[in-house]
């Protein structure tokens, strides 16, 4: 200290020293989980007492009374509105932007565009194309350009009409044929080549040799139309930059993490000077499973004007930001042996994935990779290409990516039966692919209930009197699918958890669980309260749980490809098990009994060996820990073992569990008119176990529901390129014209559940909330060739289309060749 | 959300009243009743009136009267409150399924008889947001020049939309109209509610700025007529008709002495079909009967591009729907 | 009265005297939920086809995104936060969280509302009237199988205790 300045402790680095990049990381080593005696499907106390009940959801009671605060309830002092200038045309370049006028009305606070924020993200990071603002060029009607700040959103809206920009419209593709018809009309510069997005092709086994040796090959080519989610909530936002430079964003998202990254990415703040917060979700289905416009343009909007900043979508715009079900073109060859097993296929796929890649890339590999079970694929082979057009982006939308492979491989499999005179659910059976086995592109499948979901709703819809045995103009049709627990790696390569939980009991006896994630109506912070409740002996209301908020929760990678049961139920799993194990060790250290002796059930903490002398309240035993072990909390995190087959995309598909469903859907036709009503659903799935059956079978009858809907109803469609026609433009961007079912037009819903009990899920949980929606639109399509003899292979199956296909091809006489060969009525 | 553009605001308390704010605000008014069809199409900016009028406190437009000269509804009698009324529930069963059908309960509890008849026409091009709008280029119902509908075409072809205008054509019901001279003397007049549609989508009705509708007549002769309504409808629940069908018959299905058949949801104007007189005065409903009336239904209905549903097969479904309507009017299967 | 000017505007909203300043150009619905903190009511679609503002005016459901606010002064307004009585959940609330009829909770408190008016005009009504009675409003989550559910438990509920 002779020179009076203050020494460096050895090995403190510098101020501002720069830390090299590029720095490779170690091998991956995945974190090795706890392992439970018994092992994590059974029950804690000997039988479950929370888990499997028909319980109550945590935040039900908010919800019903209108207390539960959603994105647009939240009012800060000082807030500002803004809304979006967006693209009046498909394909354009920006030449200029003068927001002058704009500024100059009265009440406009600030006018942010694409040059305050040119950073590229996008979700998934090796496809990063997507600005908060366009910068150079615009891609489809309601492309983002500009935003304003206004006192009030009308004066936002008339400030936007003062914006001019100047436009060099470009030619723009709309189709998948001119989109690969004309590379030169480049729609995304990030595409490889053309307009190319993503091309896989993959195959397993010898597809030719097994097609040309079987007995039956059916060859078909299908439509999926796309979709989109339609939450009843639109998309909102509300960002605070504060005085110190801090960064809040409460946003209506089911990724608070990843958004969490790409606003300090776009932005340029350090990620520890953000906060992301998400209040009650009115609905996702994936549609708010990426970062959008809003939420960047209200944060640079609050950062310019030094206020909070709410940016709430139209429903319009939510059309707009989209991210919906991929239009799918497809085709199939399958081949069959004469008694009914599936010998190869060879799928040819071509996906619309609009403007941007979103989750493109992921998409294109599930499109081929997620056929693979229930059924045995011997060998099968798939080509899949994904092409930009000037739409809005596609992306995950509820069964993200397999759900239109799977009507057409479904289609395919009743084609093939009918060819074969089989009963389709009897071949279904035959082709059961088993447990604990593993599918031809290498996914590891663990339990596996699909035989019993086949025999559910075979037994359920009273299948043997019905099939092939109705009037004409009734029908009923089977299909199956199978779907993922979660993927076996985040997003962005990491090797840390992706999901995490930490727990907190207190000597009031609550127990808080603050975990990263995402419930948008699932029921995921119920799940974890359960999970608490069944380890610790506590009743639903003495669980406080705290979610996506990126200040006081650890990371979860959000709700996306049904992962939130499995993995952060599993981390709840471990954080709650490591308490229990504390008190249990406390309380028998006390009582002088094993530690395996102790239960906590109903709130009350005593030893089995003697429960009339050995009880306490669950409070007075946590105080006894906390005494004994200090402050007491503890933290679960799970990771996905290392999954997936040997080869470039093998990972893309590996999940820790499979889900799987059956269906049967029962309709009755108008053949004079074509409408098709579908009478009943019923709808089997294998969701290992139920931890709450009415939220599982809620998500089982949503999901058929929203399959439904787009068999029949829903259209996303663009209007024509006719002379003086906006070309690109959305058919009809309301709730009026996007037509989801009412209560009227809904069948219904049979939810049976089955319960697989899967060795590696929270108490043998598996998904429930995607896997149902898959079977939903083969099934209708099968129904409707047992009920008129004629095969919808595009969708939807609204009433002109059906109308179309009974006029064009001999209908009533194929329906008669299919009645003759299973029975007939009797 | 979408936001509603400004406006001034006056909320009369008689139909004299009324008539005054609008001859006192000429062309600058929007007249609104239950507010199901203009708030929508404030939203849009498919008008932009200075000032609404807003007729919810004038409590002689209120009621459902029957009398020996007919029946009278007035023009704030709710679609809930006529479909559930007991006397034209025994009478004009046609009434109460097209009020039934129109849209949502929620829209039948606000939306009005005279809103209902006043119902702006529609179009796919044309009930969409300003930014839509502007996407497309605009239109020539509203700030554009051309029709999208019909490319060459000069009149704007937006659909006439309500439900129960069609029954009451078929009913030979009229619409009262109450106007102010320049003396400001308030005066009212009848006339069928037939005439009082015009055939151009921009403005499809007779009413003239400073008029209003007050009640709508149905006529002593009337009754005895069998009525029968069909929608056709993508959803079970709030969708616009993509085609209606109306039906009032005289006689029974043994012997049908009168046939009145109004389809609508085609161009800006309900179509009463003609010539059906030589194919049924005196006979029996039977199979060749209702194919001949559901011919010349199909020969004189010709659905556009205007509402957005395949038109060819809509074209298909006229002959089903009068079929069918018929046989309900009639009580016997279709 | 001019289009900028605010206006007062009196309702009784869930029993209470409420004064609110708006222009002419306010929806009841924001009037409800950004002049008078009621958030429960909710806006999905922007213009009447989605039943999620659903509220009660003079007894009645209606659609407070189509409403103008001046529309109900002096009149009765009643929303989701006063179906419950002195902070006790209506049946109908509680029937709702019992069978999993709100799962994201968007389309609830509408929902709520058309339940409520029906069970008030109808004590025992059938599956099929519960369906058309709700059939202005949407829901994106759970196929209304459960709300079919919970509006017949809650009608059995509303029954048992008249008796």
């Amino acid at each position: 200290m002779s020179d009076g300045k203050p020494t460096q402790a050895p090995g403190t680095p510098p101020a501002g020293m720069a830390i090299p990049g590029n720095r490779t990381m170690p091998k991956e080593d995945r974190l090795t989980p706890p392992v439970w005696e018994g092992g994590r499907a059974a029950p804690p106390n000997g039988d479950f007492r929370m888990i499997g009940k028909r319980n109550r959801k945590v935040e039900g009671l908010a919800k019903v009374t209108g207390r539960a605060v959603y994105a647009d309830d939240l009012v800060l002092p000082r807030m500002l509105h803004a809304k979006l200038l967006r693209s009046i045309h498909a394909h354009a370049r920006i030449v200029s932007i003068d927001a002058s006028a704009a500024l100059a009305l009265p009440g406009v606070h600030a006018v942010v565009t694409g040059a305050d924020m040119p950073t590229h993200f996008g979700i998934i990071p090796w496809t990063e194309d997507e600005q908060a603002l366009c910068t150079d060029k615009v891609r489809y009607v309601g492309d983002a350009i500009a935003a304003v700040a206004a006192d009030d959103e009308r004066t936002c809206e008339e400030a936007l009409k003062l914006v001019r920009v100047e436009y060099e419209p470009l030619p723009a593709v709309t189709d998948i044929e001119t989109a690969l018809a004309h590379p030169e009309w480049q729609v995304n510069e990030k595409a490889g080549e053309g307009n190319i997005s993503k091309h896989v092709r993959l195959e397993f086994g010898d597809v030719d040799g097994a097609l040309a040796a079987s007995d039956h090959v059916v060859e078909g080519d299908y439509w999926y139309e796309g979709s989109t989610h339609a939450p009843l909530e639109p998309h909102c936002c509300v960002a605070e930059f504060d005085s110190t430079g801090f960064l809040t964003v409460w946003s209506s998202t089911q990724v608070a993490h990843y958004l969490h990254r790409d606003l300090a990415k776009v932005l340029n703040l350090p990620t520890q000077r953000v906060r992301v917060i998400q209040p009650v979700v009115g609905g996702g289905f994936g549609g708010k499973s990426e970062p959008f416009s809003l939420e960047f343009a209200a944060a640079k909007l609050s950062m310019v004007t030094g206020r909070p900043v709410k940016i709430l979508y139209t429903r319009e715009e939510v059309f707009y930001a989209h991210r919906g079900r991929h239009p799918m073109r497809l085709r199939y060859r399958t081949g069959m042996t004469a008694d009914g097993a599936i010998t190869g296929t060879d799928a040819l796929v071509q996906l619309d994935g609009g403007a941007y890649s979103s989750f493109g890339l992921v998409t294109t590999y599930y499109s081929g990779q997620l056929l693979t079970a229930p059924y045995a694929l011997p060998a099968y082979r798939f080509d899949s290409t994904r092409v930009f057009t000037n739409k809005p982006a596609c992306g995950p939308k509820r069964g993200h990516g397999s759900v239109q492979p799977r009507f057409a491989f479904e289609c395919q499999l009743d084609k093939l039966c009918e060819k074969a005179g089989l009963d389709p659910i009897e071949v279904r059976r035959r082709n059961f692919i088993g447990e604990r086995t593993k599918t031809v592109n290498g996914m590891r499948v663990t339990s596996n209930g699909f035989l019993e979901c086949l025999d559910a709703v075979e037994r359920e819809s009273g299948w043997a009197a019905k099939f092939r045995r109705m009037p004409y103009g009734r029908g009923i049709g089977v299909a199956g699918s199978m779907y993922i627990s979660g993927t076996n790696y985040c997003i962005y390569p990491n090797e840390m958890p992706q999901s995490a939980v930490q727990l907190r009991l207190d000597r009031s006896g609550r127990a808080t669980v603050m975990s990263g994630c995402s419930d948008i109506g699932q029921g995921v912070e119920s799940v974890l309260a359960y999970i608490v409740c069944e380890e610790l002996g506590l009743d639903l209301r003495d669980v406080r749980v705290v979610a996506a908020d990126t200040d006081l929760t650890p990371v979860d990678l959000g709700a996306y490809s049904s992962r939130e049961t499995f993995m952060v139920g599993n981390a709840c799993l471990d954080a709650a098990r490591h308490l229990r194990l504390k008190i249990a060790q406390t309380l028998a250290e006390r009582w002088g009994v094993a530690a395996g002796e102790i239960v906590l059930a109903n709130g009350v903490a005593c030893a089995s060996s003697d429960p009339g002398r050995f009880a306490i309240s669950v409070k007075e035993a946590f105080q006894w820990a906390e005494a004994r072990h200090g402050t007491l909390g503890s933290v679960g995190w799970y990771q996905s073992p290392k999954l997936g087959g040997e080869y470039r995309g093998g990972t893309i598909g590996a999940s820790p569990a499979y889900s799987f469903t059956a269906h049967v859907a029962e309709v009755e036709c108008d053949p004079e008119t074509g409408f098709v009503a579908v009478k009943h659903i019923w709808v089997a799935h294998d969701c290992g176990r139920a931890l709450n059956p009415v939220t599982v079978e809620g998500q089982m009858e949503g999901s058929a529901y929203m399959g439904f809907g787009e068999a029949l109803l829903e259209t996303q469609r663009y209007k024509d390129a006719a002379p003086g026609h906006a070309f690109g433009l959305h058919h009809g961007p309301s709730l009026l014209d996007y037509r989801m079912p009412t209560s009227l037009d809904t069948p219904e819903l049979h939810a049976l559940i089955v319960e697989s009990v899967d060795p590696e899920g929270p108490y043998g949980a598996k998904e429930a909330g995607e896997g149902p929606l898959h079977p939903s639109i083969p099934a209708i399509a099968n129904a409707i060739h047992d009920a008129l003899g004629v095969r919808c292979d595009a969708l939807p199956f609204d009433p002109p289309s059906v109308m179309r296909l009974l006029r064009a091809g001999e209908a009533r006489a194929n329906w008669e060749r299919a009645r003759a060969q299973v029975g007939g009525p009797r | 959300m979408l936001t509603l553009p400004a406006f001034a605001w006056s909320r009369p308390q008689s139909v004299e009243d009324a008539l005054a704010v609008l001859a006192a605000h000429p062309g600058e008014c929007l007249i609104v009743a239950g507010g199901t069809d203009a708030v929508p199409n404030l939203k849009h900016r498919l008008h932009e009136p200075r000032r609404l009028v807003h007729l919810g406190g004038i409590g002689e437009l209120r009621g459902i009267r029957a009398g020996d000269a007919g029946l009278e509804v007035g023009a704030l009698v709710t679609l809930t409150e006529l479909a559930s009324h007991p006397h034209v529930r025994e009478h004009f069963p046609g009434v109460v399924t097209a009020a039934a059908h129109v849209a949502s309960p929620q829209i039948r509890n606000m939306g009005t008889v005279g809103g209902n008849l006043c119902l702006d026409t529609r179009c796919t091009y044309y009930n969409q947001t300003f930014f839509w709008r502007e996407a497309l280029g605009f239109c020539l119902k509203k700030d554009g020049t051309r029709c999208h509908v019909v490319p060459q075409g000069k009149r704007c072809v937006a659909a006439h939309s309500s439900d129960v205008a069609p029954v009451w054509i078929a009913l030979g019901a009229e619409v009262e109209i109450a106007s102010r001279d320049a003396d400001g003397a308030v005066s009212r007049r009848s006339i069928p509610v037939e005439a009082f549609f015009v055939g151009d989508g921009v403005h499809n009705n007779v009413l003239a700025p400073g008029e209003l509708v007050t009640r709508v007549l149905v006529p002593g002769a009337a009754y005895g007529l069998r009525t029968s309504y069909r929608k056709l409808r993508p959803r079970a629940a709030i969708d616009f008709p993509m085609l209606s069908v109306a039906v009032a018959v005289r006689g029974d299905a043994a012997r049908i002495e009168e046939l009145r058949v109004v389809v609508s949801a085609l161009g800006a104007k309900p179509r009463t079909l003609g010539g059906l007189d030589a194919i049924v005065a005196g006979r029996a409903h039977d199979a060749a009967l209702a194919e001949a009336v559901g011919a010349v239904a199909h020969k004189q209905c010709h659905p556009l591009s205007n509402v957005p549903y395949d038109t060819d097969w809509r074209h298909d479904m006229v002959p089903v729907f009068v079929k069918r309507a018929l046989a309900d009017a009639l009580g016997v299967p279709a | 009265m001019d289009a900028a000017a605010l206006v007062p505007c009196t309702m009784q909203v869930n029993g209470d005297a409420r004064t609110c300043a708006i222009t002419p150009a306010t929806t009841l619905l924001e009037a409800l939920r950004y002049t008078l903190g009621l958030t429960g009511s909710k806006q999905g679609c922007d213009k009447g086809d989605c039943g999620a503002c659903t509220v009660l005016v003079d007894g009645v459901p209606t659609l407070s995104c189509l409403t103008l606010a001046l529309a109900c002064d002096g009149r009765a307004v009643t929303t989701v936060e006063g179906l419950a009585d002195k902070g006790v959940p209506h049946p109908l609330q509680d029937a709702f969280d019992r069978t999993g009829g709100a799962q994201c909770g968007f389309c609830t408190p509408g929902m709520l509302m058309s339940a409520y008016a029906l069970l008030q005009r109808e004590a025992a009504p059938t599956r099929d009237e519960i369906s058309h009675a709700l059939s202005g409003n949407l829901c994106r989550c759970t196929g209304y199988t459960k709300i079919l559910d919970a509006v017949e438990l809650a009608a059995a509920e509303l029954r048992e205790r008249a008796k």
